[in-house]
């Protein structure tokens, strides 16, 4: 059997030592060091896709990704220097810039991610105008509701329906701006195979994924009864 | 799928042939049919959207059938700065449609594409595999013409 090598690394100015083939995001959350991440999820193969846990690496002529970069011997990581801050700021409020903004109505806004992540870095009212992103809410399906203008393309659903419920229902389709998570040929979800899973759901860090709420689904206690 | 369908899909079954049966499907259909698609996916073991997402992913990729010829427009920032949105409106003025969309008669198809690497003598534009370089309004009506 080979033997695993110890890894030395040098993190916010402490030595550390990590195991062969650890991501900087894991060396650092084992030393207690937050590190935010999006599009990153323990049990799903990291893809880099947000690069909200930009870290600083000595000699790398960009920052780098700290979630799928592996550790190696005598690396120099920075994760809270003021660059790596203000890029963290920057692509959250570009994440914001083209989302739909209706925290207010949003059912999932005090368990989401995104809105979270914001909060955390101090991200105020979005700098940069554009275009949002909009598409029609799916509700076809009786186990699941899409709301895409709420998406991040964090690819969480996609690798989550693969890796974990290995359905392979969603893809990623077109480009740019029109990105977009789809189903077959760009159908609104509606799959048998998604009644008992609830798998993307779960792992959805906005609103974009929910269970569709029945119609008087919060009022089934008895009626109150007050008698005098 | 057709019988011509068959010819068109190479042996091999790993997942890097993906593009080159797309690319494959689009010389040969002259564009990606439906079927191919799922056809391709079972045939990679991949899910439809998938193929779907890549097929939808490059501008020389098209899902639906397009016109005789097809015109494609730089839409990337070297061509924007040399005013191809100039370009692109009197492309629209003379054949009558937008981006995206094909003349009733089948002759032409208007898309709009990534770089085709004519930066040097924007704005360019492809026509068919004809490149068209340093356009002005002007020039289009003529251009055009020599594909009616």
């Amino acid at each position: 059997m080979r033997k695993i090598e110890k890894i030395t690394v040098t993190i916010d100015g402490s030595q550390v030592s990590g195991c062969e083939g650890m991501t900087i995001l894991e060396l650092a959350q084992q030393n207690g060091i937050d590190i935010p991440t999006l599009c990153h999820s323990p049990e799903l193969t990291p893809i880099g896709a947000c690069r909200i846990c930009v870290v600083a690496v000595e000699g790398s002529r960009t920052l780098v990704g700290s979630c799928h970069t592996p550790i190696t011997q005598g690396m120099v990581i920075y994760t809270h220097s003021p660059k790596v801050l203000e890029t963290r700021k920057v692509i959250v409020e570009l994440l914001l810039a083209s989302h739909c903004g209706s925290c207010y109505m949003c059912e999932k806004a005090n368990v989401c991610q995104l809105r979270k992540i914001a909060a955390d870095l101090e991200v105020g009212l979005p700098r940069f105008q554009t275009r949002k992103r909009y598409y029609p809410i799916e509700d076809v399906s009786p186990y699941i509701q899409r709301d895409l203008s709420k998406c991040v393309l964090c690819w969480r659903c996609v690798r989550a329906c693969n890796e974990i419920a290995k359905q392979n229902v969603f893809g990623i389709a077109y480009r740019g701006f029109n990105s977009k998570v789809v189903v077959d040929f760009d159908q609104p979800i509606d799959k048998e195979v998604c009644q008992d899973c609830n798998v993307c759901i779960d792992i959805c860090p906005t609103g974009a994924l929910s269970k569709p709420r029945e119609v008087g689904e919060e009022k089934k206690g008895r009626p109150l009864v007050i008698s005098s | 799928m057709s019988k011509g369908q068959e010819g068109v899909l190479p042996q091999g079954k790993e997942q890097e042939n993906l593009l080159v049966m797309l690319e494959r499907a689009q010389s040969e259909f002259g564009y990606v049919p439906e079927e191919f698609i799922v056809e391709a996916a079972h045939s990679l073991n991949v899910s439809i959207s998938e193929v779907y997402g890549v097929a939808t992913f490059y501008s020389f990729l098209s899902t639906k059938p397009l016109g005789k010829n097809v015109i494609r427009i730089c839409k990337s920032l070297p061509c924007y700065l040399k005013n191809s949105q100039m370009i692109i409106k009197s492309v629209e003025d003379e054949i009558g449609i937008k981006p995206g969309e094909t003349t009733p008669d089948g002759k032409f198809s208007f898309e709009l594409t990534n770089c085709i690497g004519a930066c040097d003598e924007a704005p360019a534009m492809l026509i068919n595999n004809d490149v068209h370089v340093n356009l002005t309004p002007g020039k289009i009506s003529q251009i055009l013409k020599s594909y009616k």
